[in-house]
């Protein structure tokens, strides 16, 4: 038997988190994604402790203030490129307002970071969310170009070969022969 | 960027593409730390022996002696613990049943030799970084594909 | 079986003719049946008339004795009594005669027998009178008593003879009637027939002699066609045999005897003589084959070889069907063929094309591995290259560098070659799995491939609905890279490239020069520009490998492009064409098979 699950990374991880957290008996609220405030200040080795118990499942703590702030764009980015109506936000602009920073600053706290661009982030974001659809396989390629906010079928495929090295429709062919394969 | 460098193994065994591949690695900004094998048994041999590090990413040249790479990734695929592996097809092919036929069989990249150096650190910089893209924000795995020319 | 002529009016003749011989010997037998009537009645009528005179006889005796009587008793002269000694005898003999003629006859037997008694009666009383007459014993009285029963006697003997006389006549009448109602029959009857059987006869002749011009026609016919197949066996190097099976009796026709190297019935042949000339290579297969013939009655096509007396071989290619004449006698038909020429023909054909295959093979697996093996050393080359620095460079010599920039230049066309060469030879080399796929998302994957270069010159691409086709999508994706990306480098200057796409959908019967006639329908799909164009009298040249219409400084190019092109269409068993007005732009049109 074969089964095709769509899933919700954000919500698996929430919830893996609250109940790590709930079982290690800390008070947190969830600020954002990826971002949680604990009430109580922990010790040490309380927090070390808390470390090897969600390293396994590859959270990891970020330390580095920058890279609390890339993740905060990046989890911004995914929110935005995950909402189904996003045709009124400019990139830039969703990303100012929302982390409260100038769009200029966060564009060089993530390319020095992550030695790579927020608008690449983005792009390899949507191409990704592009494939998941792809692979469902429910809509058309204009449905999903037009959901994606793509001016036309030609620039969604053009963006997904440019980032991918493949077309749309090869990817699709080598996804389904691959899964042909492993049976 | 990583605490840890990451681990990388390139199984070829033309000798001036492994020192090419060196000499990228270490001029790119990524931390990183590259092992070499010569030929597909050496690779297995490597793969298979626990007390080796498994790498993050494996690059993988497809024209070798003894083991071809094709033979080497349909093996590792079947293989439990090496199959979440990243494989990065490194060939001189650019036939397209080559590059469709190796994703197929599991390999997330494929990469047509550069001629030129340049060009190289380019495609070695851009696996690294969509690699950690998809190590470190949530991206399924097995939509992975990537063809690099 | 339909292949001699019926000739049906054989039967009804055979009809006809029965039927009038019948006729003709009714007709003779109631002609006997009459003249035997005849005899018959001539017969009865002279019956009748001895009847008559035999008791005309009768009655003149005994009229004889009456008179001789009465003369002896009136002179008394013994001499008037010798005709009454003598009438008894006659009575008697007439009596006998009458009683023979009469013997079939009971009515008149019986009759004759009251008159004998009459007579024998009258001539007791012919005794009487004369003893009363004689004067020694006369008596008067008596004599007169006899005299007159005499007569009365005399007259019932008459009435009695004129009875049977009736008698007679009337038997004769009734028979004579009979036979009259007999014949009266016949003539009419007779005529009629006759004239019937006549008819017949007549209608039997004219059909005789119609049948007999249908056949002076079909033997003319027959003839004509015996000498034309003799004539075109002659010519069409065939020949032809019967092999009656029933009576297993064969015929050679007289090219039969020619292609085997040999005078037209130079001998008889039989089934031991169709194995003689035989190559004996082939004798066993043939030999089955025949004995095919007998058991199946067929005999599919055989390829032999024969060898003729002055030792040629030649091949023979024969075939037989079994016919069934109208008699029901099967004859099987054979026909041979002598092929000599077309088997040495294809002979050669095959071996050339066994040449060209193998040297095709070659080629293109030389080409291959050239074009494969020769771009590892050269990547070398370029990747070192690419590794002297511009540190390196500082401290080089102006001619080295001049040297250095002088080998990348030339390691980089080297590449371009390799590259179109390996892609040329893999439009031959790689599986051809056709697969049917929307045009316009190959040709969507073609733009993106050339999206820097539109970018770059601004191009616009314009298409129309493209159709959905089985092909070979690498192959087709290639072709619009090709095509588009060879607009877009022979672009006017100052001018933004415009490229029109369209699709349609025609009948190869209206291109036959150009197009796969057994395929019936076609895609015309057709790249306008409004590049540079070329001279017309190049659009065949610029399909040709490495031909190239402008020098390489001005456009690097390999000339392959379009003999890749012109692979791929073809690999699809389409056609491609280009036409140009120089300075005004080019048509490329390419045909695909619906």
């Amino acid at each position: 038997m074969k089964l095709f699950i769509k899933f919700d990374i954000n919500t698996i991880c929430s919830l893996y988190l609250k109940q790590n957290l709930e079982e290690n008996n800390v008070n947190f609220t969830t600020l954002g994604f990826g971002e949680i405030e604990i009430e109580d200040n922990l010790d040490a080795e309380a927090l070390e402790n808390l470390k090897t118990k969600l390293a396994p499942c590859g959270f990891e703590v970020v330390e580095n203030q920058k890279s609390v702030l890339v993740q905060k764009i990046k989890d911004a980015i995914i929110e935005l490129v995950f909402m189904d109506d996003n045709n009124n936000y400019k990139s830039s602009v969703f990303l100012a307002e929302k982390l409260n920073h100038s769009y200029g600053y966060l564009s060089n706290v993530f390319s020095e970071v992550t030695y790579s661009s927020i608008e690449n982030f983005i792009i390899l974001q949507k191409i990704e969310r592009a494939k998941q659809l792809i692979i469902i396989n429910e809509m058309s390629l204009t449905e999903i170009a037009f959901l994606l906010n793509y001016s036309s079928v030609a620039h969604l495929s053009t963006q997904f070969k440019n980032t991918t090295g493949i077309t749309p429709s090869a990817f699709q062919r080598i996804i389904k022969k691959r899964r042909e394969n492993l049976k | 960027m990583q605490k840890n460098a990451l681990h990388i193994l390139l199984a070829d065994d033309d000798e001036d593409d492994r020192l090419f591949f060196k000499d990228a690695f270490e001029e790119i900004k990524i931390q990183t730390n590259v092992n070499f094998v010569h030929d597909g048994m050496q690779l297995m041999d490597h793969l298979m022996n626990q007390d080796n590090k498994l790498p993050d990413i494996l690059f993988l040249d497809l024209n070798m002696p003894k083991k071809t790479g094709k033979e080497c990734l349909i093996e590792i695929k079947k293989t439990d613990h090496l199959k979440d592996i990243i494989i990065a097809i490194y060939s001189t092919s650019s036939s397209e049943e080559d590059i469709e036929d190796t994703f197929i069989q599991g390999a997330n990249i494929y990469i047509k030799k550069p001629s030129d150096f340049n060009t190289l650190k380019k495609i070695i910089n851009e696996v690294v970084t969509v690699n950690w893209h998809y190590h470190t924000s949530g991206l399924n795995r097995d939509n992975f594909l990537l063809r690099l020319k | 079986m339909k292949w001699i002529p019926n000739f049906n009016s054989s039967n009804s003749l055979r009809v006809i003719f029965v039927i009038a011989v019948f006729i003709l010997l009714f007709l003779s037998s109631i002609a006997y049946k009459h003249n035997q009537d005849l005899n018959e009645s001539s017969k009865l009528v002279m019956h009748t008339y001895e009847i008559n005179i035999q008791l005309e006889r009768l009655m003149s005796a005994i009229k004889d004795a009456e008179t001789g009587q009465r003369g002896y008793i009136i002179t008394r002269n013994a001499r008037f009594l010798t005709p009454y000694i003598y009438s008894r005898d006659k009575v008697n003999t007439s009596f006998i005669t009458l009683k023979k003629l009469t013997a079939d006859n009971e009515p008149q037997q019986k009759n004759l027998q009251k008159l004998f008694k009459l007579i024998t009666q009258r001539f007791v009383s012919f005794e009487n009178c004369l003893k009363y007459s004689d004067p020694k014993t006369y008596d008067k009285r008596k004599l007169d008593n006899h005299m007159f029963g005499g007569r009365i006697l005399m007259e019932n003997i008459r009435f009695k003879v004129d009875e049977m006389n009736d008698i007679e006549k009337e038997y004769l009448k009734k028979r004579l009637k009979i036979y009259d109602d007999e014949i009266s029959l016949s003539p009419l009857f007779s005529i009629s027939l006759f004239l019937v059987a006549l008819s017949f006869i007549l209608l039997a002749y004219r059909q005789i002699s119609r049948d007999f011009e249908r056949l002076k026609v079909f033997n003319k016919k027959l003839l004509i066609s015996s000498g034309l197949i003799s004539e075109s066996e002659n010519i069409g190097k065939f020949s032809t045999w019967q092999w009656d099976l029933d009576s297993d009796k064969i015929d050679f026709s007289d090219n039969q005897f020619r292609l085997l190297g040999l005078e037209p019935k130079s001998f008889a042949p039989n089934r031991a003589t169709l194995l003689k000339y035989v190559h004996p290579d082939d004798k066993e297969s043939v030999a089955k084959a025949i004995d095919g013939i007998v058991e199946k009655k067929n005999l599919p096509f055989v390829y032999y070889k024969i060898v003729r007396p002055d030792f040629e071989v030649r091949y023979f290619k024969t075939i037989g069907k079994l016919l069934t004449d109208q008699q029901g006698s099967k004859i099987l038909l054979g026909i041979n063929f002598d092929i000599t020429d077309e088997h040495l023909l294809n002979i050669e054909l095959q071996e050339r094309n066994k040449e060209l295959e193998k040297s095709n093979k070659e080629l293109a697996s030389f080409n291959h591995v050239a074009s494969h093996d020769l771009q590892e050393p050269l990547r070398k080359i370029q990747t070192f290259i690419s590794r002297v620095s511009d540190a390196d460079k500082a401290v080089m010599s102006e001619s080295a560098k001049n040297y250095i920039s002088k080998i990348e230049t030339s390691a980089k066309r080297m590449r371009v070659l390799i590259d179109d060469l390996l892609l040329f030879s893999r439009t031959n080399t790689t599986k051809k799995e056709f697969i049917k796929v929307n045009l316009n998302e190959l040709l969507d994957n073609a733009e993106s491939e050339l999206a820097e270069i539109i970018e770059e010159k601004k191009a616009v691409i314009k298409t129309n609905k493209l159709p959905k086709l089985s092909v070979i999508p690498y192959q087709i994706e290639q072709l619009f890279i090709n095509l588009i990306g060879n607009s877009l480098k022979y672009s006017q200057p100052n001018l933004e490239p415009e490229i029109i796409i369209s699709s349609e959908k025609v009948i190869s019967a209206d291109y036959p020069k150009i197009l796969e006639q057994s395929i019936k329908k076609f895609h015309k799909i057709t790249f306008t520009d409004n590049g540079m164009g070329f001279d017309p009298q190049f659009k065949e040249t610029i399909f040709i490998l490495f031909q190239r219409l402008h020098s390489k400084t001005d456009y690097p190019g390999t000339g392959i492009g379009l003999a890749i092109c012109k692979k791929i269409v073809e690999n699809h068993k389409g056609h491609i064409t280009a036409d140009s007005t120089l300075g005004k732009g080019s048509v490329f049109t390419v045909f695909l098979p619906d």
